[in-house]
């Protein structure tokens, strides 16, 4: 399955994949709504790590055996056998955290009920990658480039 | 192939999924002798205090069941195992095996204390049928009597104080949440409770005498003397491994079934055994009972795939949890009360949380994480790839990242590599 990759070596550390994947995310789709005036405030899903010297934005990895879903107490975390991408179904969910405590990557965080990314494709690829200003972020099939 | 799986919970259903990735054709009966399709034990806090509906407290639709051809048995109570047969009794039927698993769990533990056990008002807190009972006792005049402060004991009394009039608990510890917190970590969440949910704890106490006014306990006398009136009484002591199926056709039983931890086959090659009535080998190699939902899981699927050929191993085990009470986020795992001079920690605690990180050596054994979980499960894995940690600086003041491992590794996990 296709999914996003960092690449360490062209991260800038400028986080605008953060941002623009917390637009994505919003109700209201607008830059300055989501992160002015909405309530629950958005959150990214990937996240910036390391510092002006190096660093990489990770998100979720979509394990083919993932731990987050094996782990789920609550059957809300599955990954779709069709597509792949693992998800949480919010309604079922209960915000324990068993599925962050276990992700060994550090890719899910937790509001009201787990948040993490799900390969949003409305803009035809995931906005992180989409608006990444470096090239540092790219989505592809496994093993289809060095990440 | 035939397979029969004993119990429909963590380490049951787990184990019959598995079975059913590596077997495409063989059939899966699962008998439970609870009324229900496989449910969320811990949700039934959740359902208590009505964040979770019934409705979603299941973890599959019945759909997925069908579609696997994975048939559930409900409300069957398992009578015997007959191992020369190869065969199990249900009620009357009985039903042939070539590879069994017993997932039985665990069971709650009733104190005698003056016959509670037949008072109608006194109940226990572990699966959904005695929550229901409980949902419908409990109302806004209720006083409820917790004994025990472990997780189960905790979590009722959580979700009781949001219907009650009164919550109190009674612990014999000094502590609350032993299996899981430090001491320092227990008295922190307690204060929290404390505050926050309106709990009463007596700890270091127990409750000596139960008083009854017809089928009804009215209250219960504490150690010290004191009394406490009660409309509702929630026996929380503790559970005990269920092995009576094990004991019964002989196989090997020390407290728990025993295993091999790496294929979880117990002394009977064609019969295995995973979860809460199962022995696991902790990561300082002692042999013990680690009820808990994940380590369940992890061994359900190792008895699935090695049941039915296929090569998934058990990896180490070691407790692992995650719980919140009232908003207050805690997440812990790996040896968390570890003793002697070769364990060596580090914490770093302020008013609205505490982290403590335990250390063998170079290698990361245990974390005590509360309101600063983020990212837990880098910890996790640390613990689990036995990763040296000796080049990775003071860990205790930084979040935990992929950038806390070198190049070489963080680009690994970056693909998504593990290990």
């Amino acid at each position: 399955m296709k999914k996003v990759y960092a690449k360490e070596e062209l991260c800038l550390n400028c986080r605008l994949c953060e941002v623009h994947c917390k637009t994505a995310h919003s109700r209201s789709k607008d830059i300055i709504k989501a992160y002015k005036y909405e309530d629950p405030v958005p959150v990214s899903r990937i996240s910036v790590y390391g510092d002006n010297l190096g660093s990489a934005a990770v998100s979720c990895r979509h394990c083919d055996h993932p731990k987050c879903v094996e782990a789920c107490i609550t059957g809300a975390m599955r990954k779709d056998p069709k597509t792949g991408i693992v998800s949480v179904n919010e309604s079922k969910c209960i915000g324990c955290m068993t599925c962050l405590t276990v992700c060994p990557f550090g890719c899910i965080k937790i509001e009201k009920t787990a948040i993490k990314c799900d390969l949003c494709q409305e803009d035809g690829e995931p906005a992180c990658v989409k608006n990444c200003p470096n090239g540092a972020l790219v989505y592809l099939e496994m093993g289809g480039g060095k990440a | 192939m035939k397979y029969i799986v004993i119990g429909a919970s963590a380490a049951g259903l787990a184990c019959a999924e598995e079975i059913r990735k590596t077997d495409k054709d063989g059939s899966i009966k699962v008998f439970t002798n609870e009324e229900y399709l496989p449910y969320s034990r811990p949700s039934i806090s959740y359902y208590l205090k009505g964040v979770v509906k019934e409705s979603n407290i299941y973890l599959r639709k019945p759909s997925d069941y069908a579609s696997r051809n994975i048939e559930i048995i409900t409300g069957s109570c398992v009578n015997s195992i007959d191992r020369e047969k190869k065969e199990i009794k249900v009620g009357r039927k009985t039903f042939d095996y070539d590879k069994l698993c017993i997932a039985t769990g665990s069971y709650p533990f009733i104190p005698e204390m003056g016959n509670v056990r037949s008072k109608e008002n006194a109940l226990t807190f572990l699966d959904l049928a005695a929550v229901k009972k409980v949902k419908a006792k409990a109302g806004k005049n209720t006083r409820a009597v917790v004994i025990g402060a472990g997780l189960i004991g905790m979590k009722a009394a959580e979700g009781l104080s949001k219907i009650c009039k009164s919550v109190e608990v009674v612990e014999l510890a000094p502590r609350i949440l032993p299996s899981i917190l430090d001491e320092k970590a227990s008295e922190f969440v307690k204060k929290y409770i404390e505050e926050k949910g309106n709990i009463i704890f007596h700890l270091g106490n127990t409750v000596v005498k139960t008083k009854s006014k017809g089928k009804r306990v009215s209250s219960v006398i504490l150690k010290n003397g004191e009394e406490l009136d009660c409309d509702l009484l929630i026996l929380a002591v503790g559970v005990r491994p269920d092995v009576k199926l094990a004991e019964k056709a002989g196989l090997e039983v020390n407290r728990g079934i025993v295993t091999n931890p790496e294929t979880m086959q117990t002394s009977d090659k064609d019969i295995y055994a995973a979860g809460d009535c199962a022995l696991s080998t902790d990561i300082d190699k002692s042999k013990k009972i680690i009820a808990l939902w994940v380590n369940a899981v992890k061994q359900g699927k190792t008895a699935g795939s090695q049941m039915a050929g296929g090569n998934e191993k058990g990896g180490i085990t070691y407790a692992i949890n995650a719980i919140d009470f009232y908003g207050l986020r805690i997440a812990t795992a790996g040896l968390i009360n570890a003793e002697g001079s070769q364990y060596k920690d580090m914490v770093k605690s302020d008013k609205g949380s505490y982290k403590r990180l335990i250390f063998e050596g170079n290698h990361l054994v245990g974390f005590v994480l509360i309101n600063s979980s983020e990212n837990a499960g880098i910890y996790t894995s640390m613990i689990e790839n036995k990763d040296d940690i000796s080049r990775m600086g003071k860990m205790i003041d930084e979040t935990a990242s992929l950038f806390l491992f070198d190049k070489k590794t963080r680009e690994k996990r970056l693909k998504g590599e593990v290990g």
